[in-house]
Parts: C-alpha cells; sequence; structure tokens
C-alpha cells in the first residue's frame, strides 16, 4: 500500500467533488447528467481501485456501481430529460456565485468536521474522508437551492454517491449484504423519483417546484 | 422463535405478492391481507410472551444471528401490527366495482402491504445497516399510495415527503458508515460488526469524537423521518394528503419506527459516550417540537393537517422522554403505544368525515354529531385522548413524562410541558367544538348505522381506557424490560 494508492484515491475523490461544482455553475440538464456520470465512473474506479489494494469483493462492488449509477441512472435521466425538452435550470434560488462561495464554505467546514477521525485513523484512504464529506454537503446544497424536481434528483443521486465514497474510503466498503440493500433501495428509490417527476410534469404542466406550493398550513 | 418471526413476517409479504399476481383485483385479497395481519399480530404478542418469559438474561443471541428480537422489538411490532389490522378492517370493503377503482385498490393492497412488512423488518433485524435498509425502504412504499387519488395537493406531498425523508435518511445512512468505520478503525474487520449487539459491546472502546458525529447524522436522519421539528416540513402535508387508512399507518406507527432507530442508536452512543450527550440533543429537538407542533395546532383550519401537527407534537414529547432517563424512557415507550392506538383511531375516523363532508376544513364541518353520531363520537373521543385527558391511555403516559422530569430536576422542562399541553388541550377541543355542534350543511345526508367500521374502532377505545385506567401488568412489564434496550 504505497504513496501511489493514496494518491489515486485523492485524485479519484477530488474529482467527485469537482463534478458536483459543475452542477452549480453549468445551467442546462444535460450537462449535469453528464456531470453525473462522470463522478459515478470516477466512484466505480475509485471502488475498484481500493479493491485492488485491498478487499478483493470490491470488484463486485464496483461492477455493480458502473453498471447501475454509470449505466443504467444515466440512460433513465436522459430519456426523461428528452422527453420533457430542455428546461433550463432558469433561476436558482441561490446564483451561480453565491453558490460556488457557499460550496467553498462547506468544502473548509467539511475538513474541519473531518479532522477529529483524520486522528484516529492511518488508513492510507484517509485523505479521501473530506473530500467524501465535502461532496456530501454539497450536494445537500444543490437539492435545496435549485429549483428543478430533475435537478434535486440529480442532487439526491449525487448524495447517494457520496455516502457510497465515504463507505469505500472509511472502510474498505460495508459488508456485501448491506451494499447490496443499499443498492436495491437506491434502485427503488429512483425508479419512484422518476415515476413522480412524471406525475408532476402531468399534473402541473412544469418541473419547477416552485409550483408545488399549494400546501401551506 | 424463529417460527413466531416467519409468522409475523411471512404474511404481509405473502399478501403483497398475492395482489402483484392477482390481477384484475379481486376481493379475496383484501380479504387475505386483513387475516395475513390479524395472524401477524397474534404473533407478535406470542413474542411478546415468549420475550417476557425468556426475561432479560436470556436475550443474548448470537453475535451473527440475523434477526434479534428483545422487549422493544416486541413491543414495535406489537403497536404495527395492531394499528394495520384496525386499518385494514376498515378499509377492506372494496369500493365500487369500476375498473380504474379495482387497478386503484389492487395497487393500494401492494403497497399498503409491503409497507407493513419493511416496518416488521425494520424492527426486528439486528444488523443496524439493515436496519437502515428497511427504514428506507418504507419511505418508498408509502411514497407510493399517497398519491393513490392523483391531485396536486397528493402529487406535491407525496414529492416532498420522497424527497426529504429520502435526502434525511440519507445522512442517516452516513452516520451509520461513520460509525462503522469508527469500529473497523478500533477493532478490525470483524463478522457481524454492524449488529447491534456487537457495536453496542465494543461501543466503551470507540472513538466518543467520532460516535457524536456519527449520532448527530443520525438523529438527523432518522429525526427527519420520525418528524421531529425543524425537519418535520413534510409531515403535514403527507399526513394530511394520504389516504386516512396510509395516514393511521403514517401517523401511527412508521413514525414509531424511526424513534425506535434513534433509541439503538442512542443506546450505542450513551456506552462510549456520556449519555448526557445525547440527552442534550434529544431534549433539544423535542422542545422545538413540542412547541412547534402546539403553535400550529393553535392556527390550523384543517382537521387532517391538525392530526398531523398533533403528530410532530407527541413525537416531541417521546424524544423528550428518552432524554429523562429510565423513567422518561419508560413514559416515551408507553406514550408511542397509545399515540399509536389513538392516532390512529382519529385518523380513520377523520377518513370516514372526509368521505361523508368531502371536505377537509374545519369551518365547512358542521353538526358532526347530527350528522354522523357514531363517528363524531369516536373522533371525539380520539381527540380528547389525545389531549391526555383522563381516563385514556395518554393520560398516564404524559403524567409519567412529567414525573419523570421533576424527578430528573428538570423543572423547566415540567413546566414547559405543562404549559404546552394546555395549549393544544385548548386549540384542539376549540376545533372539535366547532365540528361537533352547529347545523349541518345542507348537502350532506344525515344519519349513520351502527356498522362493523364503528364496532372495530370501538375496540381501539377499549384499548385506550385499558391503557388509561389500569395500566395491565403484562404491559408495563414489557414496557419496563423495552428500557433496557434505550438505556444501557
Amino acid at each position: 500500500m504505497g504513496g501511489a494508492f493514496s494518491q489515486l484515491v485523492m485524485l479519484g475523490s477530488s474529482g467527485m467533488l469537482v463534478t458536483a461544482l459543475i452542477v452549480l455553475w453549468r445551467k442546462g440538464v444535460p450537462a449535469y447528467i453528464t456531470a453525473y456520470r462522470w463522478q459515478s465512473w470516477l466512484l466505480a474506479a475509485l471502488t475498484a481501485t481500493v479493491g485492488y489494494y485491498g478487499d478483493g469483493q470490491l470488484y463486485w462492488v464496483a461492477g455493480l456501481l458502473l453498471g447501475l449509477k454509470g449505466v443504467a441512472i444515466p440512460a433513465l435521466l436522459r430519456t426523461m430529460q428528452r422527453r420533457f425538452g430542455t428546461e433550463r435550470e432558469a433561476a436558482p434560488y441561490v446564483n451561480t456565485e453565491v453558490s460556488l462561495l457557499i460550496a467553498s464554505v462547506l468544502v473548509v467546514f467539511a475538513y474541519l468536521l473531518g479532522r477529529p477521525w483524520m486522528a484516529v485513523t492511518q488508513l492510507p484512504t484517509r485523505q479521501g474522508l473530506p473530500l467524501a464529506m465535502s461532496v456530501l454537503f454539497v450536494s445537500l446544497f444543490i437539492i435545496v437551492s435549485r429549483k428543478k424536481a430533475i435537478t434535486q434528483v440529480i442532487g439526491f443521486l449525487m448524495l447517494e454517491n457520496a455516502i457510497a465514497l465515504l463507505a469505500v474510503v472509511g472502510t474498505f466498503g460495508v459488508p456485501f449484504l448491506v451494499e447490496f440493500g443499499v443498492f436495491l433501495d437506491a434502485l427503488m428509490g429512483f425508479l419512484v423519483m422518476q415515476i413522480f417527476i412524471y406525475h408532476i410534469h402531468d399534473t402541473f404542466d412544469t418541473l419547477d417546484v416552485d409550483a408545488l406550493a399549494r400546501l401551506r398550513h | 422463535m424463529s417460527l413466531i418471526l416467519a409468522v409475523l413476517l411471512a404474511p404481509p409479504l405473502g399478501a403483497s405478492s398475492l395482489a402483484i399476481l392477482v390481477r384484475p383485483y379481486q376481493r379475496f385479497v383484501g380479504w387475505v391481507s386483513t387475516i395475513g395481519v390479524a395472524l401477524s399480530l397474534a404473533a407478535s404478542i406470542a413474542l411478546c410472551t415468549t420475550v417476557m418469559g425468556a426475561g432479560p438474561q436470556q436475550e443474548a443471541v448470537p453475535a451473527t444471528a440475523l434477526w434479534r428480537v428483545d422487549a422493544l422489538s416486541a413491543l414495535l411490532a406489537l403497536c404495527v401490527t395492531f394499528v394495520a389490522l384496525v386499518a385494514m378492517l376498515l378499509g377492506r370493503r372494496a369500493g365500487h366495482p369500476d375498473r380504474e377503482e379495482l387497478a386503484r385498490t389492487r395497487y393500494f393492497w401492494i403497497f399498503t402491504n409491503a409497507f407493513v412488512f419493511t416496518m416488521l423488518i425494520a424492527v426486528t433485524i439486528q444488523n443496524v445497516a439493515l436496519m437502515w435498509v428497511a427504514i428506507e425502504a418504507t419511505t418508498i412504499t408509502s411514497a407510493m399510495v399517497i398519491p393513490l387519488t392523483r391531485t396536486k395537493a397528493s402529487v406535491e406531498a407525496s414529492w416532498k415527503y420522497l424527497l426529504i425523508c429520502s435526502v434525511g435518511i440519507a445522512l442517516a445512512f452516513a452516520g451509520t458508515v461513520l460509525a462503522y468505520f469508527d469500529f473497523v478503525a478500533t477493532a478490525g474487520e470483524v463478522p457481524g460488526a454492524l449488529n447491534w449487539t456487537v457495536l453496542r459491546g465494543a461501543a466503551p472502546s470507540l472513538h466518543p469524537a467520532l460516535l457524536q458525529l456519527a449520532f448527530a447524522f443520525l438523529l438527523i436522519g432518522y429525526g427527519t423521518k420520525a418528524g421531529l421539528a425543524p425537519m418535520h416540513t413534510w409531515l403535514p402535508d403527507a399526513h394530511a394528503e394520504a389516504p386516512s387508512l396510509v395516514s393511521a399507518l403514517m401517523s401511527g406507527v412508521l413514525l414509531a419506527v424511526a424513534m425506535y432507530a434513534i433509541g439503538r442508536w442512542k443506546a450505542v452512543v450513551d456506552a462510549a459516550v456520556d449519555s448526557s450527550f445525547t440527552n442534550r440533543l434529544l431534549m433539544g429537538f423535542g422542545v422545538v417540537s413540542v412547541v412547534i407542533g402546539t403553535f400550529s395546532l393553535v392556527i390550523q383550519r384543517h382537521y387532517k393537517r391538525m392530526l398531523a401537527y398533533s403528530s410532530v407534537e407527541h413525537m416531541g414529547l417521546v424524544s423528550i422522554g428518552l432524554a429523562l432517563g429510565p423513567l422518561g424512557a419508560f413514559a416515551a415507550l408507553l406514550h408511542t403505544m397509545n399515540h399509536a392506538v389513538a392516532k390512529s383511531l382519529s385518523f380513520l375516523a377523520a377518513g370516514r368525515i372526509l368521505h361523508r363532508y368531502d371536505t377537509t376544513e374545519i369551518g365547512k364541518v358542521t353538526g358532526l354529531l347530527r350528522v354522523m353520531p357514531w363517528t363524531g363520537a369516536l373522533f371525539a373521543i380520539g381527540i380528547l385522548a389525545l389531549v391526555g385527558l383522563p381516563p385514556f391511555g395518554l393520560f398516564v403516559s404524559e403524567f409519567l413524562l412529567v414525573r419523570a422530569a421533576v424527578v430528573t430536576g428538570r423543572f423547566w422542562v415540567a413546566g414547559l410541558v405543562l404549559v404546552l399541553l394546555l395549549t393544544a388541550f385548548t386549540s384542539l377541543v376549540h376545533h372539535l367544538n366547532r365540528m361537533l355542534y352547529g347545523e349541518p350543511p345542507p348537502a350532506v345526508t344525515i344519519g349513520e348505522r351502527r356498522g362493523w367500521s364503528v364496532t372495530v374502532l370501538a375496540v381501539s377505545v377499549g384499548v385506550l381506557i385499558v391503557l388509561g385506567v389500569t395500566l395491565p401488568r403484562p404491559v408495563a412489564a414489557l414496557i419496563t424490560q423495552s428500557v433496557r434496550g434505550v438505556i444501557p
């Protein structure tokens, strides 16, 4: 387990953070889908790397990740996006400049939060931990600051990626049974969200969640 | 034990699969589901007696066992199956036989059974990560039934529910991973490392700082699902827009299942960190929830939303109870049980009111006692039980809660809770009065037969009175033993 391993993990995790940030400064849904696909591929590659240096079982997980999050979900997202045309994320609740500033604050916060646990572990992958937290916080921010239902779903998917990253770099993967259950939930959750996006589009004629403000008190 | 577990879990799973396979919907599917849940209820009663017969010493299970049933699990399983049975008995009649209605009924049974199944898995499984998987699955299955009749409001409510709860629950998974990370960093990879018993046993050697961070994530995550303020924003919408049978399940027991997960993790974290840490957090969220729940009750104009906000308030009380040591935990668990019965009763009665008046506005429902004498009375009983009037069970548990606060020297908590309970009391009774009396609207048919549904709901009332007048010895023993699952 040499320096190369840690370097690779660091590189992959940083790449995942960058793909999350892309969502904050690009405006079109196709760009978000591409960013998500890149992120999933990076995650799969990282998982395989950790599998190479550590537990061989992670190859299976990497394969599943690539198939589900790298290919299947982006394809479904594309179909959905094509069907609804190019609705752009016209005016998010927070504009691009402020979004990026907030994102940088979140990354710093993640590093601060990560300090106690950087101290308790000697894992070669520990550099990835605060980065995983950063991706987590940035995805949360995407969900709360963007208006299109489809963008929110992509934010949610990125949040899931962040947690998968956390599991891989922190613990070299959770037990396979758990991993499998999480996959199943992720898939089901995504499919149900997809159904609801169609429902929203049918009933409201838009994917802008601003229109969803009927229920107050 | 494993046979009982099989009888507990198999019927809802089987009924769900049956509903998927039988197409178009046939009436017998509803019957099979209802009988199945009755079987599950019998199994959960058997679980309770087995667990109590074994006593606390025999609770130890092999570290690698998949299932782990102690008194706390049995208690929750009992609540889930009881509420499910009452709800299904009321919803069993398959509406009008037109095509669309049949498709909807089929859909309803598929997901309601799956919903019950996932809740039962969540409370009996030993692995905390698989418990997470089951709780996440409850979100998916219940979100599918909310927009059964697709309106703008129901689509909006279910979208909010799905998104907010999925995000919240994802954070809970991050917390689980953090705790596991801590475990692996200390003890290395051990089979069954995510099992609750193993975690709890190893907790004293784990790193407190890391576990604290993990608990913060877990509390926010599962707290979102449990409807603790300020993460409760999805709750009033989802509970008000869901079909009443589903509202009864969501409000009565789903929130309790999420609180169960918090309680389990509290026991682990308390073994590593001084318990004042988790207590402070639970107390904070609890007080905020009770305050927000109570004041939202005052301004409510819709009766189903009113019931939903009352759930926020009650979950706040449970959270406060969990923060008050063994006495408080006893009160909290008893309160969970009482709340499950009273809230499901109220929601089911509210569903019947909605069916007759075709409005959810309090102002448009007048003369309820003349229009629907039986349902009106049952609804009134449900509300009076929820505000904590004797002779109903919630009076006892709220009294015990306040006493626990006084005994542990937290007078301000006791005082605040009393003031807020009084506020909730006045506003709920005020809303109730407006509904019960007055001239009925001209369009509404007057009169009601005492039917099957009324008898079923009367059983709930009976349970509430029994729990309030004489807390039966077996129930008290079961709860006392359950407290060990939450407090070390």
